[in-house]
């Protein structure tokens, strides 16, 4: 690695003080498709839009809501290829500190960890940041979380929060509607209504996906049935 | 100039080089080591709707009971559980990183872990330490593709067999299913049979004893019996009682306590974490 022309950090300091390439990193998350999620009083949710870039493509083999652990999920915006290997090694971290420590990881800590390997991209050799924000939801002894990570490793701790093309208008939503002691179902309509929002065209259950985990600390995928569900219930 | 010879090692196999030194320091009186006994017995078998396995419960050190009530079944899966035989300290390590690397596994294809799948992870393992990992397992479960029962060695060899038994009681255990398997067993005749087999090596095998722990995995369900059977319960008191034939005369009462009984009351606020 040492010998290539690129072996340096393609992430030097502009005169700014700013790093251009994550800079560049963030507008690619904001292009992705709208993600957010919600924590609620008793559990977390979170949904993404799930635009398919032609009506071929068999929608069921599209899942960009991953389980990091059973109580763990993770959604993104921006590049699916990046997510896949992050939530690869962020898998292999969580079960490495379970076979250490017998235990269950903690969310704090796999976010921490996951930020970690994010952040070493923007400072090594010839390699480049991630073009994905991840938002990751888990429930465990310190109860529902919700955290969002950025490409230049930082993270941040939310109440309610959204990711990609319609950002703005999706965080102006949720500040409005967030309330303290919401429950896991209204924090699910609410997460519906938003991504209503700035939705082009039809939403239904083909082009949505959801994740929650409640107080049984398991997190779940819903199925299309369940979306369809919640869509009748907020019309 | 003189050209020295140089050795060409022999290409592939083993190289015998070493066995006629070693024959001459046995003859100079070097003791060579000795093998590790496995004092064990566990057992699997399969019957009509999925596999049984029983083990025993008795961890030894030479001579020593180390554990009387050890757990020898193993987790590694849902549907799929390994009993250990040899150093207890290799079997646990070995089924504990396996059990690891089948979840992230199931994490990543998003299906049920298969027996075929453990087994190879474990002999990967076990070939590669040639044997000084000293861990013999018998390792049965359910998955998609039916009911397996496998042996494993230490050297890493293994075998797939319908009913199997290692460790130093095997034997005693191998005797009871030779005479009594037949394919088709029902639940109940099969953790009779399972229990025969620990009982044979827990009576016969000094390196086993204690309890019978049974494990039953079927598709979609296991139950592990931990201590189903305890043949060798401990006693501690007579039950007939004690009595003293003699009669000892009192001839003075007297009670010293040995530490003043102090009252605690919780006063002020406790102290911050």
């Amino acid at each position: 690695m040492g010998d290539s022309q690129y072996s340096f950090s393609l992430t030097t300091f502009s005169p700014s003080g700013k790093l251009v390439q994550i800079e560049h990193a963030l507008t690619a998350v904001g292009s992705g498709q709208t993600s957010l999620g919600i924590k609620a009083s008793n559990g977390v949710v979170i949904a993404t839009e799930k635009k398919l870039p032609s009506i071929l493509v068999d929608e069921a083999s599209v899942q960009k809501i991953q389980h990091l652990t059973p109580n763990i999920g993770v959604v993104y915006s921006g590049m699916g290829p990046d997510f896949r290997v992050l939530v690869r090694k962020s898998r292999k971290q969580a079960e490495q500190y379970n076979r250490l420590y017998k235990e269950p990881i903690p969310v704090t800590q796999l976010v921490r960890e996951t930020a970690t390997v994010m952040q070493e991209f923007t400072q090594s050799g010839g390699v480049r940041p991630f073009g994905v924000s991840l938002l990751v939801a888990g429930y465990d002894d310190k109860g529902p979380q919700l955290y969002q990570v950025d490409p230049s490793g930082s993270y941040f701790s939310w109440k309610a929060s959204a990711m990609g093309k319609n950002v703005s208008n999706a965080k102006t939503f949720l500040e409005k509607r967030y309330t303290e002691d919401m429950e896991l179902d209204d924090a699910i309509h609410t997460a519906i209504l938003t991504l209503k929002e700035g939705f082009e065209g039809e939403i239904s259950s083909k082009n949505i996906e959801i994740g929650k985990i409640g107080a049984d600390k398991v997190f779940r995928v819903l199925t299309p049935a369940e979306i369809d569900d919640y869509l009748a219930e907020v019309e | 100039m003189t050209q020295s010879s140089v050795d060409v090692p022999a290409k592939g196999g083993f190289s015998f080089d070493l066995c006629k030194r070693n024959n001459m320091l046995i003859e100079k009186g070097l003791k060579a080591p000795s093998f590790l006994k496995t004092g064990t017995t566990i057992v699997g078998l399969i019957f009509k709707d999925g596999v049984i396995l029983g083990a025993d419960t008795r961890a030894t050190e030479g001579p020593i009971v180390a554990d009387k009530n050890c757990e020898k079944i193993h987790y590694m899966a849902p549907n799929i559980y390994c009993c250990g035989a040899g150093t207890a300290a290799d079997t646990e390590a070995v089924t504990d990183m396996v059990s690891s690397q089948l979840r992230l596994h199931r994490y990543q294809t998003g299906r049920d872990s298969r027996v075929i799948t453990a087994l190879t992870l474990l002999k990967k393992h076990l070939f590669s330490y040639q044997g000084h990992v000293s861990a013999a397992l018998v390792l049965g479960g359910v998955d998609i593709t039916g009911p397996h029962l496998h042996t494993i060695y230490p050297h890493g060899s293994t075998d797939t067999l319908p009913f199997a038994t290692m460790g130093s009681g095997s034997l005693a255990a191998m005797s009871v299913f030779e005479a009594k398997y037949k394919e088709g067993l029902t639940r109940d005749e099969g953790i009779k049979l399972v229990a025969e087999a620990i009982c044979s090596g827990i009576f016969n095998d000094l390196g086993s004893g204690s309890n019978v722990d049974i494990c039953v995995i079927t598709k979609g369900n296991k139950e592990y019996l931990r201590n189903y059977m305890e043949p060798n319960p401990r006693t501690y008191v007579s039950s007939k009682g004690y009595s003293f034939t003699k009669k000892t005369e009192i001839l003075r009462t007297k009670i010293t306590p040995l530490m003043e009984r102090v009252e605690i009351t919780e006063v002020g606020e406790a102290m911050e974490e």
